[in-house]
């Protein structure tokens, strides 16, 4: 049966792209056929995060509008044999999603077998977002340390309770899961920061994972290739817990502990 | 693009409307004349066309006799604009209707009777005993989630218990008393229609804005540490609000 996620957050700049595109790239390398869609339409960049922007032809609202089918506006990721993307449009705006166009694309890729259908949400409360959680069997709360994003992130979870269709139709409520990036123990260590902990004393919804803060997102970025992949660094370590715990792996915490430099770090400088 | 729900020609919902209340301790029109004159300051929006229900139910004896026709041109030229009459005696009922101004039963006139009574002291916040244990409605409404940034809860006609977390940036409210046996970090406004007798108990709070009848408070400078995360209840007291420790409460 096939899952439907949406990543969200309210508040934009907080990682949903990114996140989005490291969290469908880790169900694809588990072997799981995975779709990621971008709602953000007239502002993409998750095309670019998953360095497929070149091969863009057809997008979700052509889709929508039938104007191409489902298997033109697929693309295939280049590192995943499990992975598509399908894109936003760069030149419409969020109107053009309807919530039938939606509901239909999101059918058609039921029945295309993919197992989970992940939906990046952009920012905001408006028109994008709401299509992009009404569907959704499952939500990822993309939330920052700080009071305004968990503000944000509050305020989305209660449209998420009125606003979706399984809020609506009195079924089981959507499964929401937090997932704390750009997170600093130093800074929380300091005072500067929200813990993860405090977070979650607002939000009481289940933590799935923390992200550490890091360069390697930037890079990552830039070169067009999910976080995920970088083997080896912090956040890829990160997100590949988060995959795990989502498919329903006992996973330790971890990236919540500062330690100070021990001397010999200090002098050679942290790696 | 057209939704359904653009194509319905009329929807239902329940909505509240804030409306002032004209409470008459007269009829006589001269006297309210110049009452309202000074209130005003002869500022002519003053009120801005606000809704007004006329409450009669603290009339002065001997002023039963109330020329309708000339007490609401008198509202009106102050800019208010009267709705409903509440408390309004029964012979008064059909002039009333006459004038075209509906009945505002209140249901708080029902209800608060018999209900202060039994329950005065709620000693033990943590014990819902307070709220009347009855087998019908009770007009109790009981919430188990988080109330969360952007949501707004009211319950009409009677109390509000809130079992989860009341986040910055929600609002809940009642016509009766609110208890919320987890934090209260947002807004919270009980006796929403003018029940001064009623009061907010919280396990612990720290609210953007407590209020009681309509007399408020907000906690610009924190909440007063002494009673920082405690059990805590609020009630008026004449013209503010009273915030005690509930175990201080005999």
């Amino acid at each position: 049966m096939a899952r439907i996620i949406v990543v969200t957050s309210g508040k934009g700049g907080v990682g949903k792209t990114t996140s989005s595109a490291s969290f469908s790239t880790g169900l694809a390398m588990r072997g799981h056929k995975t779709v990621v869609i971008d709602f953000d339409v007239g502002l993409r960049n998750l095309d670019l995060i998953m360095g497929c922007e070149r091969r863009v032809v057809y997008d979700l609202i052509n889709v929508v509008h039938k104007e191409a089918t489902l298997n033109q506006a697929l693309i295939k990721d280049k590192h995943c044999e499990n992975l598509y993307i399908l894109p936003a449009s760069q030149t419409r705006d969020k109107d053009a999603l309807t919530e039938d166009g939606v509901e239909a694309v999101l059918a058609e890729l039921i029945k295309m077998d993919f197992e989970f259908i992940v939906c990046d949400s952009p920012a905001g409360i408006e028109h994008g977002a709401l299509m992009a959680l009404t569907f959704a069997d499952e939500a990822l709360i993309v939330t920052n340390p700080e009071v305004s994003s968990v503000r944000d992130s509050d305020r989305i979870l209660g449209i998420i309770q009125a606003k979706s269709r399984r809020a609506q139709s009195g079924g089981e409520p959507v499964k929401e899961h937090l997932l704390i990036t750009r997170y600093s123990p130093k800074r929380v260590e300091a005072g500067e920061m929200l813990s993860f902990e405090d977070v979650q004393e607002i939000l009481r919804i289940p933590l799935i994972g923390i992200i550490p803060e890091s360069e390697q997102v930037l890079h990552a970025s830039n070169q067009g290739n999910p976080a995920i992949h970088f083997t080896g660094t912090d956040v890829a370590e990160a997100y590949t817990d988060v995959v795990s715990r989502f498919l329903g792996e006992e996973v330790e915490l971890k990236f919540t502990d500062y330690e100070k430099p021990g001397f010999l770090k200090r002098i050679f400088g942290a790696k | 693009m057209p939704k359904s729900k653009l194509q319905k020609p009329i929807e239902i919902k329940i909505s509240t409307v804030v409306a002032v209340s004209a409470i008459m301790y007269t009829s006589d029109l001269v006297a309210l004349d110049a009452a309202m004159h000074e209130m005003t300051g002869g500022v002519s929006d003053f009120f801005e066309g606000d809704l007004a229900v006329i409450d009669v139910g603290d009339l002065a004896p001997g002023c039963e006799r109330i020329d309708w026709a000339a007490t609401i041109a008198l509202l009106k030229k102050y800019r208010l604009n009267p709705v409903a009459v509440r408390n309004a005696k029964p012979d008064m009922v059909e002039e009333i209707q006459q004038h075209g101004l509906q009945l505002d039963s209140g249901k708080r006139e029902e209800a608060p009777v018999p209900a202060p009574k039994p329950a005065p002291a709620p000693a033990p916040a943590p014990a819902p005993a307070p709220t009347p244990a009855a087998p019908a409605f009770s007009g109790t409404m009981i919430i188990d989630t988080p109330v969360r940034a952007g949501q707004r809860i009211y319950a009409r006609g009677g109390d509000l218990i809130v079992m989860a977390v009341v986040n910055n940036g929600a609002e809940i409210i009642a016509d009766g008393n609110i208890h919320v046996y987890n934090t209260l970090n947002g807004r919270a406004l009980a006796g929403a229609s003018g029940d001064a007798s009623a009061r907010i108990f919280a396990m612990s709070m720290s609210p953007e804005l407590v209020s009681i009848a309509g007399v408020y408070r907000t906690f610009e400078d924190g909440f007063p540490t002494e009673n920082a995360r405690k059990p805590v209840q609020i009630r008026l007291k004449g013209e503010s609000l009273d915030i005690q420790s509930v175990n201080s409460a005999k």
